[in-house]
């Protein structure tokens, strides 16, 4: 699911790289930190792995065959800092040299599928596994599970990522500038081929190349055992949470600069013969369609529904509404997680004090 | 062999990667008019152009974009078959068939009907399609011409001049070096089980081939890191690096950043007037 | 040999890891300008004596010294000893792919240089001196997976002998070469481009009498033999114990057994 150049507006583009960049500074940072000088040669010949794996043809079950993009076992040997910045290279080696994936998306594809990708896998694979030893057939299941969750829950960054692109960015007529369709499209549409053919792709190599590792290499599988010292753990630090808001509060700043005056007609407005007048006016006097656009109204009652009629109108508007939803997209995704990651945290402590070395 | 098709397709992913290489290092020798520049300055350029692309509003500027990035292919001497085969008729089948449904959802005015099953498609829809493949096409062209007329050493280098860290372009140059090794000994491990194959297997036993080859593959990957972190060592290396800064700028290469500078603004004052 | 000529003295020297003991008690002394060749079949240490003589890893216990300091991990956090030592002793690693990572051949050979803070214009004249020497200027934008096995292996000479070292290690140097490639790099190391200190791992008996005047026989981590090469390629006994020749009985056509040593490329059989 590389998002090439085109689908996302340019002011998309640059929240998702402000976004995808602390988690890059902090990943470096602390990988340095752990493994100092030999960071080099690892994340090159890690990255260089993650290349050729998303090029195997995989059998799937089922008799199809399908790729995937090794997130899940990059986190699993690596740590999830290491599996950031690895997984980061291939793409950047994929969209220069191989134009599979955009420039100006990279921020976007990295913050999907290197860094979403990457915590998604790293909480579910330590919160199923628990404290199984390192040979014990649960940690298949567990790798499975998270690599299967994770490519889906980079998939449906994305798409949400294109699914506000039409209601956020259009011209005056109305018609899509970006990525044509709403989320109403778009989240199904992605997610049915991921829930599919990348999911058990992932699923597949995870569970797959962890079984092979627990027979021929276990050593590479401590690091996120959750079992011993070599554990490499994650968290939130200060810089990462400031990226996490400014991706939050620029969002629906760099959106609001890109409407235009059409956008910010509501609903109403299509039914009101003066308004009508206006915006034809305003798009080369084509006229407006009689009704909203089906999926603007939709859109917009999903949030104001709830709103009751005494609220300030502006928490009634639709603008309000889209803004909403592109918050909801990235943010809130990496938020739900890191939730689940503390609250793992918190209980596994619990656990480890009794007596453990 | 097609009783296999996962090994041959994935071999002949393989060899597809290889000659891709190959190409691109025969091109960036070429005399054309981009491999004389500095890569600094095609880099800039191409970030300005595709810059320029994404914000156009309008058909026309975004069709203008394509025509300068077709005339720089021709300038730079890189036949434009092969353009077309990397870059245009894979955006074209992947993005038209994303942007084709689009002229239907759209809503809008329509301006066509579908006989017999009356579908229509609106005018914002032909729009939105036409525009998402444009785009796509430009900006995929624009980066494919500083591919291939740039050795991509210089290329990595030339990402210094944006500011990225020394570490991440060593790690680069790194990653694209190992990849070949890696695509080799995938390789050998799919040709040697290939060999070794009789009758039909089931579907437990070729995931299980393609796993293994890829844990093998995993395992490798680490234990080379490690030498190679050694061979490092023996040469002096304690943690930064140091690279050589080769690239000075002469009048053609200004020349070309203003040309680069005037199209992108031109385009941008032309494209975002609503 | 007094111990002022000594390059290397090596005390005792054992090293384990993961339950594997790769080199057990291993003593002896490397002067000035001697030409050793270690012989061993694969897995009695020789790599690993070697990446300890080059610092890349330590003694579990005993200690090597070179030019009378003894090299710990300790010494090595200086950096002006770091990088002394790493211009003086140069290691040629057996994989060649292993010690080409950079992006060109260029870069390659300039990598060392460069890690030592050389000043540019001198870099790029060595650079170009050594390409020169090996007779692979040609090569010198070419990316490293472009390169034959033989061209490998001049461009990781290339990227130590730039250098300009005292000490050359290498590791199993005509291994996986094609005779032509193999023979070129036989002519290199009889003289080894004046570099006096010479340590060569191999287990190719027929090369020995030509690249060294001293031979080491290890076996299971430990020295079986030391002496000149002449002695120990004499020494069938030693050289059938350290596997490093294999006994084959042929039936003539007359019906007698012969049995004498005989060796010739690629294979060290007793026939």
């Amino acid at each position: 699911m590389h998002i090439p150049d085109g689908y996302l507006s340019p002011s998309t583009c640059a929240v998702l790289y402000a976004g995808a960049a602390p988690f890059w500074v902090v990943a470096l940072r602390r990988v340095r930190r752990i493994m100092s000088a030999r960071l080099v040669p690892l994340i090159s010949l890690a990255a260089a792995f993650c290349f050729v794996v998303m090029m195997f043809n995989l059998p799937l079950p089922g008799g199809t065959t399908g790729h995937a993009v090794g997130m899940g076992i990059t986190t699993i040997v690596l740590g999830p800092w290491a599996s950031i910045l690895a997984i980061s290279v291939a793409l950047l080696i994929q969209a220069l040299f191989f134009g599979d994936g955009g420039i100006t998306a990279y921020g976007a594809n990295c913050l999907n599928m290197a860094i979403i990708g990457s915590l998604v896998v790293n909480v579910l694979y330590r919160a199923i596994s628990g404290r199984a030893s390192i040979d014990s057939p649960r940690r298949i299941v567990a790798a499975a599970i998270a690599g299967y969750v994770a490519i889906n829950v980079s998939a449906l960054s994305a798409a949400i990522q294109l699914g506000i692109q039409p209601a956020l960015f259009h011209d005056a007529s109305g018609a899509p500038l970006y990525a044509p369709y709403p989320l109403s499209i778009s989240v199904p549409a992605m997610l049915i081929g991921h829930l599919t053919f990348a999911g058990l792709g992932e699923a597949v190599i995870s569970g797959g190349i962890l079984a092979y590792l627990q027979r021929a290499n276990p050593s590479l599988l401590q690091a996120t055992s959750g079992l011993d010292a070599a554990d490499v753990g994650w968290r939130m630090t200060r810089p990462m949470w400031i990226g996490l808001a400014a991706l939050m509060i620029l969002t629906p700043l760099g959106l609001l600069a890109a409407g235009s005056a059409w956008g910010e007609w509501g609903v109403e407005d299509f039914k009101d013969p003066k308004a009508r007048e206006e915006i034809a006016a305003a798009s080369h006097n084509i006229a407006p369609p009689a009704e909203a656009p089906k999926g603007l109204e939709q859109l917009s009652s999903v949030w104001t529904a709830p709103m009751p009629d005494y609220a300030p109108p502006f928490l009634k508007s639709k603008e309000l509404g889209y803004i909403m939803s592109a918050m909801m997209g990235t943010g809130l995704i990496i938020l739900a997680f890191l939730f689940l990651d503390a609250v793992l945290r918190v209980t596994s402590r619990r656990r480890k004090e009794p007596g453990t070395p | 062999m097609t009783a296999h098709p996962f090994i041959e397709r994935t071999l002949a992913g393989f060899a597809d990667a290889l000659e891709h290489a190959g190409t691109a290092e025969r091109l960036a020798d070429q005399k054309g008019l981009l491999q004389r520049l500095d890569p600094r300055v095609k880099v800039i350029g191409a970030l300005l152009l595709i810059l320029a692309t994404m914000c156009s509003r309008r058909l026309s500027v975004t069709a203008s974009m394509l025509i300068v990035a077709v005339a720089l292919a021709w300038l730079t001497r890189i036949p434009l078959r092969i353009v077309a085969t990397r870059v245009w008729l894979s955006v074209l089948f992947f993005t038209g068939c994303i942007a084709l449904p689009a002229a239907f959802t759209t809503p809008g005015l329509a301006i066509w009907h579908l006989p017999l099953v009356g579908w229509q498609i609106t005018h914002q829809g032909l729009f939105s399609a036409v525009q998402l493949i444009l785009r796509a096409e430009t900006s995929a062209t624009f980066v494919l011409l500083v591919v291939l007329s740039t050795p991509w050493t210089q290329l990595l280098k030339a990402l210094r001049a944006l500011r990225i860290p020394v570490t991440a372009v060593v790690i680069l140059g790194m990653t694209h070096r190992y990849i070949f090794l890696l695509l080799r000994i995938a390789g050998e491990q799919f040709e040697a089980r290939r060999s070794r194959l009789v009758g039909m297997l089931s579907s437990e036993q070729r995931r299980k081939i393609a796993t293994s080859s890829a844990g093998v593959l995993l395992d490798k990957s680490v234990q080379l890191s490690g030498e190679v972190f050694s061979a490092m060592q023996a040469r002096g290396f304690r943690g930064e690096i140091y690279t050589l800064d080769e690239f000075q700028m002469n009048p053609r290469d200004w020349f070309a950043l203003t040309v680069f500078g005037v199209v992108t603004i031109v385009a941008l004052f032309l494209g975002m007037r609503p | 040999m007094c111990t002022d000529a000594a390059v290397f003295e090596i005390r005792a020297v054992s090293y384990q890891y993961s339950e594997i003991t790769a080199l057990d008690a291993v003593t002896f002394v490397v002067g000035k300008g001697e030409r050793i060749a270690v012989l061993g079949a694969n897995g009695s240490g020789k790599s690993t004596l070697l990446h300890l003589l080059g610092a890349l890893a330590f003694p579990s216990s005993g200690t090597i010294s070179f030019s009378g300091t003894p090299l710990t991990e300790e010494v090595f956090h200086d950096e002006v000893f770091g990088f002394d030592f790493r211009r003086r002793v140069a290691l040629v690693f057996q994989n060649p792919d292993v010690q080409l990572f950079n992006p060109s051949v260029f870069d390659e050979v300039a990598f060392g240089p460069l890690q030592l803070r050389w000043p540019k214009a001198k870099i790029i004249e060595r650079v170009d001196a050594v390409l020169a020497s090996l007779q692979i200027e040609h090569l010198k934008d070419r990316a490293p997976h472009r390169l034959s096995g033989g061209e490998k292996k001049r461009v990781a000479l290339a990227s130590v002998l730039v250098l300009d070292p005292e000490v050359l290690l290498l590791d199993e140097p005509t291994s996986a070469l094609d005779p032509r490639s193999q023979s070129r790099m036989i002519d290199f190391l009889i003289d080894c481009g004046g570099v006096k200190t010479v340590i060569t791992c191999t287990h190719e008996l027929h090369i020995v009498e030509d690249i060294s005047d001293r031979c080491i026989v290890l076996k299971d981590g430990r020295i079986a033999g030391d002496g000149s090469s002449a002695h120990i390629l004499a020494n069938e006994d030693l050289l059938k114990e350290a596997q490093l020749l294999h006994v084959h009985r042929h039936r003539h056509s007359s019906g007698i057994v012969h049995s004498h040593p005989h060796f010739h490329r690629g294979h060290n059989h007793i026939h």
